[in-house]
C-alpha cells in the first residue's frame, strides 16, 4: 500500500492536490448504501477481523498532480486520483471519471463496489476507480486531451492490462478512453489494447458494448420474473430513463413482446397502460435529444409521480435514490430491477422488504456492462474478436451463472437478494485473499 | 516418488526397480529405432539448465533453518518448461533430473507446447506448520524467479504440494512483477485462475485411454471387468468415470486392502464410504482380499493407479488382464513390460495414459493467458480430443515400427523434440 487516508503518496507534488475535506455522507447516498451492504454481508458471513479490515480499505490510493497548458497560454494544475481496492481476484478494473466534484470518498466506495460487482459476476478483476477533478464542459477538447494524457502518464507504472484496466464513465467517453490507450501504447512502444475498455470498435473495442447493460438486465429480468412467479407475460414494464441503459432496454423488451407501459427522461415520463410505441419514442429522442415536446397517445406524468405508476416490473435506470423513503410506500409494482447504480436508498430498501416487493440489486442486475468490458479485455489479449452471437451467448451465461450463485446464497442464508449478492461477493474475495495469503 | 518397493528386493534386481533406468531404457530403445544421431542423444540426455538454491526460513520457534531446493529444466525446445514441485525428504538432484526429462516426453507425446521441468525442496512437510510451509514456498519462488515465467517455466503441484502451495507461488510472483500473473503456475484454486475439470483430469484421461484401448481389442465396456489399484485422485476418479461408461469395476484397493466383487462394485457408494471412513475396508457387500492378490485377479483391464514397480518380473506371469492402462507413473518395470508384451498383453504406457493431468494444466495456462475461462464441458471435450488423437498417433507409430505402445510413445515423443531441434538449430 503506497498511500493511506489523509496522507499524500510519493508522487504528490503540489499542496493543492491535498484531498479536500469531504462532506459527511448522509445515509441516502449510493455509496453509504454500498458500505452498509458490505458491513451487513461481512457480519452475516462471520468474516474474520483481519479480512474485514483489509477489505474495508483500498490496497492502494494514488494521488497525482496534473499540470496542463491551457489554450490561452496560462497554466492549470488539476488533481488526479486512482484508487485500487483489492487485487485478490485479479488485475484492478474500474472507471475513469472526469468531474469537478470528484470526491475521494466516492472513489473509494466506487472502487470497493467494483470489487464486489466483479466478484458477483465471476469476472476475474479487483475493483478500482479514479479520475481527474475538472469540469470537462468548461475546457476545450485540446485541454481535456492534454489533461487525460498527463494523468495517464503519471499513472503509467500502476496501470496496464495485468495491473489496472481503465473503463469509461459518463464523463469519460470513447474519445477519452482512446487518448488513454494511445498514451499508454506510446510509452510502451507497442499497442496495448487491453489496458482500456469502452473503446470504439475501430480501436479494437467489443461489439455489443453499447447496449451490454440493457442486455444483461433483460437476462436477469427474465430469470427474476420466472422465479417470483410473475407469470408467462407479457409483463407491464415501467422504465425510468431513456438513455443508454433505459432506452436500449425499452427497445429490447418491446421487441420481444413485453409491454413497456412507461418511459421517462429528465423532462418527465410518458405512461400508457396498453403499452407505448417504443420505437417511435426512441426515434423522436434520437432526433431531438430528449423526449421534451413529444406528442402522442399517452399520458404525461411528472417525474416524481412517474415512478409510482402501476406496473409488473419497475426498472429505475436513471439516477441514484430514485426510490427513497418518501415514495417507497407508493410504488405499485410486483418487482424492482435496479438498472441504475444505487437507485434505491437504504430506507427504501427496508420499506420494500417489509412490503414484500422483491428487489434485484444493481450489483447483479446491471452487471452486463462489466461483463462485456471484461470480454473486451479478453479479446484484446488474444487478438481475436468475437462475433455478436458468441458475445450474446457468453454474456447470457455469465448473467445466468451470477443469478444462480446469488440465489443459492439467498436460499442458504434466507436473506434478501441484495444481501445475498454482497455475501457472495465478499465471500469470493475473502476466499481469494485467504488462499493467496499475506505477502511478506 | 518413493522408491520404497525397490528396497525390498535384493541388490541384483535393484536395477529393475529403478523407474529412471526404465525410462532411460525406453529412451535408448526408441532412439535406436529412430536412428537418432549421437549429438542429439547427448543433448537430450542432459538437462538444459539446473538451479540449486539455499532457502533460509524463519521457523515458528524463532530459529532459522536453511533448506535446499532445485529446479531442473530438462528441455525447452518445444515451449516453456512445465513440471511439478515436490516437497519431500527424499528429494535429490538425480530424481529431479529424471522427472524433468519424463515431463519432456510426456508433454511431447500429447503434443502440448511445453518442455519438461521439475522442482523439489528437501523438507518434511509433515513436521512443518502452515506458516513455515508458506514462508518456504515464498522463499523458494523468489529464489528461482529468474528462470520462471509464463513463457519460461510454469510449475505445478506434485508430491506434498497442492492448490494452496500454488496460490502462494502465484501471489509471490505477482507481487514481485507488480501485476497479476495467473499463468505463472497451474493447479491453482478456481477463484484465482484455476481450470474447471482439473481435479478429475488424470482420471478422465485414464478413462479415455481405456476406451481407446478397448477398441483395439474389440471389447465393449459392459463386457470388461476392471481391476483398479488405488482409489485416490487417479484411481478413484478413474474408476468412477469407467463405472459411468458401463465398465464393470470388480476390484479397487487402497493402501490398507483390496475389495473384490465379481459382479461389479457399486463405485459411487464405495467412494462415498471411502470419503467418510478414510479407508475402503469394512465396505459391505464386497469381499476383502490382501493387496498382493489384487493384480492377479481375473479381469480384462488392469489399471495400476497407485505406486511404481507394482508389476514386476516376479508377478508378470500371473497377470491375467489383456489390457493394462498405467494410471500411475512407472507401475510396470521394463522387464515385466517385455514379458507381458511377449504374451500379447497391451500396455498403454504412463506417459500417454496419465497425461490428462498435464493436458488440463496446459489448458489452465492457456485460459490464464487469455483471461477467459472455459466451461467444464469444453475442458473435457478438448481433453478427450487430445487424448484420442495422441492415442491414435502412438498406435500408428507402434504399427509402423512394429513395437509396443510404450516404445512407440517414446519414439513419437523423441522424434517430435528432435525435429524441433533440427529446425531451430543450435543457438549461437
Amino acid at each position: 500500500m503506497t498511500g493511506v487516508e489523509g496522507e499524500a503518496p510519493g508522487r504528490h507534488t503540489h499542496s493543492e492536490a491535498a484531498l479536500p475535506a469531504t462532506p459527511l455522507l448522509d445515509d441516502e447516498t449510493p455509496f453509504s448504501t454500498m458500505m452498509a451492504s458490505f458491513d451487513e454481508a461481512a457480519g452475516r458471513l462471520g468474516l474474520g477481523e483481519m479480512e474485514y479490515r483489509l477489505l474495508r480499505k483500498s490496497d492502494r490510493e494514488i494521488a497525482v498532480s496534473v499540470p496542463v497548458a491551457m489554450d490561452d497560454g496560462s497554466f492549470a494544475v488539476f488533481d488526479g486520483y486512482r484508487l485500487q481496492h483489492n487485487q485478490g481476484l485479479g488485475p484492478f478494473m474500474g472507471p475513469l471519471r472526469i468531474s469537478e466534484d470528484l470526491r475521494i470518498d466516492e472513489l473509494r466506495a466506487l472502487a470497493a463496489w467494483m470489487t464486489w460487482k466483479c466478484a458477483v459476476l465471476g469476472v476475474p478483476f479487483g475493483g478500482a476507480a479514479g479520475g481527474i477533478r475538472m469540469d470537462p464542459t468548461r475546457h476545450s477538447s485540446h485541454e481535456l486531451e492534454r489533461a487525460v494524457r498527463r494523468y495517464t502518464a503519471n499513472l503509467l507504472t500502476d496501470i496496464g492490462p495485468d495491473r489496472d484496466v481503465l473503463s469509461p464513465d459518463l464523463s469519460a467517453d470513447e474519445q477519452v478512453m482512446s487518448w488513454v490507450l494511445d498514451t499508454i501504447s506510446g510509452h510502451r512502444r507497442h499497442t496495448t489494447n487491453a489496458s482500456v475498455t469502452g473503446k470504439p470498435p475501430e480501436l479494437c473495442g467489443s461489439l455489443i458494448s453499447e447496449d451490454a447493460v440493457a442486455r444483461g438486465l433483460r437476462v436477469i429480468g427474465r430469470l427474476a420474473a420466472a422465479h417470483y412467479g410473475l407469470g408467462p407475460g407479457p409483463h407491464d414494464v415501467l422504465i425510468q430513463g431513456a438513455g443508454k441503459v433505459g432506452g436500449n432496454l425499452a427497445r429490447i423488451l418491446h421487441a420481444e413482446g413485453q409491454r413497456v407501459v412507461g418511459l421517462s427522461d429528465v423532462h418527465g415520463g410518458l405512461y400508457r397502460p396498453e403499452g407505448l410505441d417504443v420505437p417511435a419514442l426512441l426515434a423522436y429522442r434520437r432526433e431531438h435529444g430528449s423526449l421534451a415536446g413529444i406528442e402522442g397517445d399517452f399520458e404525461f406524468v411528472e417525474g416524481r409521480e412517474f415512478i409510482t405508476r402501476p406496473c409488473d416490473v419497475l426498472i429505475p435506470c436513471a439516477v441514484a435514490n430514485a426510490v427513497h423513503s418518501n415514495n417507497a410506500e407508493l410504488v405499485q409494482c410486483r418487482a424492482i430491477l435496479e438498472g441504475a447504480h444505487g437507485p434505491l436508498s437504504v430506507r427504501a430498501d427496508r420499506i420494500l422488504e417489509r412490503r414484500g416487493i422483491p428487489v434485484v440489486p444493481d450489483i447483479l442486475a446491471n452487471g452486463g456492462g462489466v461483463v462485456v468490458s471484461y470480454f473486451e479485455w479478453v479479446q484484446n489479449r488474444s487478438g481475436l474478436f468475437w462475433v455478436e452471437p458468441v458475445l450474446e451467448k457468453r454474456l447470457n451465461r455469465f448473467m445466468r451463472e451470477a443469478w444462480e450463485a446469488v440465489r443459492e446464497v439467498q436460499a442458504r442464508h434466507d436473506v434478501t437478494l441484495r444481501h445475498a449478492a454482497h455475501m457472495l461477493a465478499v465471500g469470493r474475495v475473502a476466499e481469494a485473499d485467504r488462499m493467496r495469503g499475506i505477502y511478506a | 516418488m518413493s522408491t520404497g518397493s525397490a528396497v525390498a528386493h535384493d541388490e541384483a534386481n535393484r536395477d529393475e526397480f529403478n523407474p529412471f533406468l526404465s525410462m532411460a531404457k525406453g529412451f535408448d530403445t526408441a532412439a535406436d529405432y529412430l536412428g537418432l544421431e549421437e549429438g542429439l542423444r547427448e543433448v537430450l540426455r542432459v538437462p538444459n539448465r539446473e538451479l540449486k538454491v539455499s532457502l533460509p526460513v524463519l521457523m515458528d520457534d524463532g530459529t532459522v533453518r536453511v533448506f535446499t531446493g532445485y529446479r531442473v529444466q530438462h528441455n525447452y525446445l518445444r515451449g516453456p518448461c512445465k513440471g511439478g514441485i515436490r516437497f519431500a525428504p527424499q528429494v535429490n538432484l538425480d530424481e529431479v533430473r529424471a522427472l524433468a526429462a519424463w515431463m519432456t516426453w510426456k508433454c511431447s507425446v500429447v503434443n502440448i507446447p511445453f518442455g519438461g521441468a521439475k522442482g523439489g525442496v528437501i523438507c518434511d512437510p509433515r513436521t512443518m506448520s502452515s506458516g513455515e510451509l508458506e514462508r518456504l514456498t515464498r522463499r523458494y519462488t523468489t529464489a528461482i524467479m529468474d528462470i520462471l515465467g509464463p513463457d519460461r517455466d510454469v510449475p505445478a503441484p506434485d508430491v506434498n504440494t497442492d492448490e494452496q502451495t500454488m496460490a502462494w507461488i502465484m501471489d509471490t510472483y505477482s507481487m514481485h512483477v507488480r501485476s497479476t500473473t495467473t499463468a505463472i503456475v497451474t493447479g491453482k484454486p478456481l477463484t484465482i485462475g484455476g481450470s474447471r475439470g482439473r481435479r478429475e483430469a488424470t482420471g478422465r484421461g485414464v478413462m479415455i485411454a481405456a476406451n481407446e484401448a478397448l477398441k483395439m481389442v474389440g471389447l465393449r465396456p459392459e463386457d470388461t471387468r476392471v481391476v483398479v489399484q488405488g482409489s485416490g485422485n487417479v484411481g478413484g476418479i478413474g474408476a468412477m468415470l469407467l463405472h459411468r461408461q458401463g465398465y464393470r469395476i470388480v476390484s479397487m484397493s487402497d493402501m490398507y486392502g483390496t475389495l473384490y466383487d465379481e459382479n461389479g462394485l457399486d463405485v459411487p457408494a464405495l467412494l462415498a464410504y471411502l470419503q467418510e471412513n478414510g479407508r475402503l475396508s469394512g465396505f459391505s457387500g464386497a469381499q476383502e482380499l490382501p493387496n498382493d492378490q489384487q493384480l492377479e485377479l481375473d479381469c480384462e483391464l488392469l489399471v495400476p493407479a497407485a505406486l511404481e514397480n507394482q508389476i514386476t518380473s516376479e508377478n508378470a506371469d500371473r497377470i491375467r488382464a489383456k489390457l493394462i492402462v498405467e494410471g500411475a507413473n512407472g507401475p510396470t518395470t521394463a522387464l515385466a513390460s517385455e514379458m507381458l508384451v511377449e504374451r500379447g498383453v497391451i500396455i498403454v504406457p504412463d506417459i500417454l495414459a496419465n497425461a490428462g493431468g498435464v493436458t488440463v494444466s496446459y489448458f489452465e495456462w492457456v485460459q490464464d493467458r487469455m483471461g477467459y475461462f472455459w466451461t467444464e464441458e469444453i475442458v473435457n471435450s478438448r481433453l478427450e480430443q487430445i487424448m484420442i488423437d495422441s492415442f491414435g498417433e502412438v498406435a500408428a507409430t507402434a504399427e509402423r515400427y512394429g513395437v509396443s505402445l510404450r516404445t512407440a510413445a517414446y519414439i513419437l515423443a523423441i522424434d517430435r523434440v528432435a525435429t524441433v531441434y533440427r529446425m531451430r538449430g543450435v543457438f549461437a
